[in-house]
């Protein structure tokens, strides 16, 4: 490790530190080093726009968040809604219930837990807190537990970049994710109902039944969408990337024609808040690949794995205690920076650890979901505390048991590489 | 001025909008001949890669404000006022100046890269890279008027993207 890349690291976590745009303090970090070192600064613009143009896999990214955001403008969210209230309103806790399973399904459509929160979250947060049923932190604090689901389930933005820095399958890596979710979606409600019993939450009054075949057939249309991507992609049918795409187009056709609730004005506004938030991902992508070059050209993933090596780690200890790293980071960054800047940092460790990289891809995506919602520094909290206005002290005093079950969750796909790998072996991984 | 700059903004979000629909369309476009029409059309991939690299740096150029760019503020948030100004003084002194330093070697590359062209619609890739250099220079813009804005006391008005 050379002297100008302990300045790079210094730059980008001074400048990230005081409040500067993570992405650009990648690039001043880059340009630093690469002055420092005597480079071409030209090449800081040409490792990130290279990156960017030459890959393909990326396009998923802007496309996921436009069908997130059709989804949330679009009365999907609120459709789906509706027939969870009428499955699992009835228990007691019920909207808490409620949360977890319209979040799995959620998942199953949008890639990104910012936009669950935002979406879904926010309608539910107001139901649950309606004549004071519930206390506000609580609402958000399953909100934000539950949120952590959605990059977990197919398809996951987050996935997509850990497929970009390991060279994985990203098929793989998406129905890795299957079992992981319904475990975290477990362990949320097993929870649920401890709390329900001692708090004593109310039963809500429950849906007729006979209203169901109803709601079911309402939002029959948007449950179909996990179904057409997760065949497209496993049926051979489309590319990851491609499936992205048919899903925003499946939203943008359910809400505009089916559901009619779509205006020219409104989808110009998706459109134009998708360019946003697709601008903002993209520029950390493009900081992370300049960033990554560096890490590359200094030998720093493979002194990793030879330091691994040398303290002759079991692939164990070195899941732990990557879990720990994580999660400690993970308090402080977003998933984007670790996932992009952080994780590659080990692969190489990993793969000569033995351990699986479709395994490995998994248990770090669900650890820096989890970092999403631990302060202080969680953008979820954050996100919701922005579109409900649930102050943070009291969303934190009620998220530490979300935590902890949702800790105990990471342990067991952790250790147990089955619950991972179970599904892809069934579609022929290995 | 304000008027203007106002107008500017929002064409600058029509253009962002028009590159993500074309982005979108292209990429039906491609699903639609592979699979439907059983005849792949070759440039629509290339259309969609093209538009990517230009949403990502015209948007970061024209519409990210810092509020929306993934950033770490706790110790920003946190901090009184005049430790928030020389924080943002140093992260604005940094950012322009690596951006303006790096500007011609960015330049050079940019320009060399009209050897190459776009595989499938040949366009030259000095063309389609181009953006960067005006997202530098917005940058560049941004970050030095808020140098300005710190010295003259203009700081903590609220920022436009523009």
């Amino acid at each position: 490790m050379s002297s100008e890349f302990l300045i790079c690291i210094a730059i980008l976590f001074g400048l990230a530190a005081i409040g500067a745009p993570i992405a650009l303090s990648m690039i001043v970090g880059a340009i630093a080093y690469l002055a420092l070192k005597g480079q071409d600064l030209g090449l800081a613009s040409e490792q990130i726009l290279q990156g960017l143009y030459n890959s393909f896999i990326l396009l998923a990214v802007p496309l996921f968040i436009v069908a997130a955001n059709i989804m949330n403008a679009g009365t999907i969210s609120d459709r789906l809604l509706a027939f969870c209230v009428a499955l699992v309103g009835r228990f007691r806790g019920g909207l808490g219930h409620v949360n977890v399973i319209a979040s799995l399904i959620f998942s199953g459509m949008s890639g990104s837990a910012i936009a669950d929160a935002a979406g879904i979250g926010k309608i539910i947060i107001q139901m649950m807190t309606r004549e004071g049923r519930y206390s506000p932190g609580f609402a958000a604090a399953i909100t934000a537990a539950s949120a952590t689901i959605g990059p977990i389930i197919p398809p996951s933005i987050p996935m997509v970049m850990y497929a970009l820095v390991s060279d994985t399958s990203i098929g793989y890596l998406f129905l890795g994710g299957i079992v992981p979710g319904l475990v975290m979606a477990g362990v949320l409600m097993t929870l649920l109902v401890f709390i329900a019993k001692r708090r004593n939450f109310v039963v809500e009054e429950p849906t007729p039944l006979r209203a169901l075949p109803r709601l079911t057939v309402n939002a029959f249309p948007a449950l179909l969408m996990p179904v057409i991507l997760l065949f497209g992609i496993y049926g051979g049918a489309t590319t990851p990337t491609e499936a992205a795409a048919v899903a925003a187009a499946y939203a943008f056709i359910l809400a505009a024609f089916f559901y009619r609730a779509l205006s020219f004005r409104s989808i110009y506004d998706i459109l134009s808040s998708s360019a946003r938030s697709s601008a903002a991902v993209g520029l950390v992508i493009g900081g992370a690949l300049i960033f990554n070059y560096i890490v590359a050209s200094e030998n720093i993933p493979s002194a990793v794995a030879g330091a691994m090596r040398s303290i002759e780690l079991s692939p164990v200890a070195f899941l732990l205690m990557i879990n720990v790293l994580l999660l400690a980071l993970g308090c402080v960054l977003d998933a984007t920076t670790i996932l992009l800047v952080i994780v590659p940092l080990f692969i190489p460790a990993a793969r000569e650890l033995g351990i699986d990289l479709v395994h490995f891809g998994v248990v770090v995506v669900v650890n820096t979901m989890i970092g999403l919602i631990t302060p202080p520094y969680g953008i979820l909290l954050f996100v919701i505390n922005a579109t409900t206005r649930v102050p943070l002290r009291s969303m934190i005093q009620e998220i530490f048991p979300f935590l902890g079950v949702l800790i105990v969750a990471l342990l067991a796909i952790t250790f147990i590489p089955e619950l991972v790998l179970f599904l892809p072996q069934q579609f022929g991984y290995r | 001025m304000k008027k203007l700059l106002n107008w500017l903004e929002a064409r600058a979000d029509n253009v962002a909008v028009g590159l993500l629909a074309a982005m979108f369309l292209a990429f039906v476009l491609q699903i639609v001949s592979r699979y439907v029409l059983n005849s792949p059309l070759g440039w629509t991939l290339e259309a969609c890669l093209i538009s990517w690299v230009w949403v990502v740096f015209w948007g970061s150029a024209f519409l990210v404000n810092d509020q929306e760019h993934v950033r770490f503020d706790i110790l920003y948030s946190s901090a009184s006022t005049r430790v928030r100004k020389i924080f943002a003084l140093i992260a604005a002194i940094a950012i322009a100046g690596a951006f303006l330093t790096s500007l011609p070697a960015t330049y050079d590359f940019i320009s060399f890269m009209q050897i190459e062209k776009s595989s499938v619609l040949g366009i030259r890739l000095d063309y389609v890279f181009s953006v960067y250099l005006i997202f530098a220079i917005a940058i560049i813009v941004r970050y030095g008027a808020r140098i300005v804005a710190i010295f003259t006391g203009k700081f903590g008005e609220p920022e436009r993207r523009l």
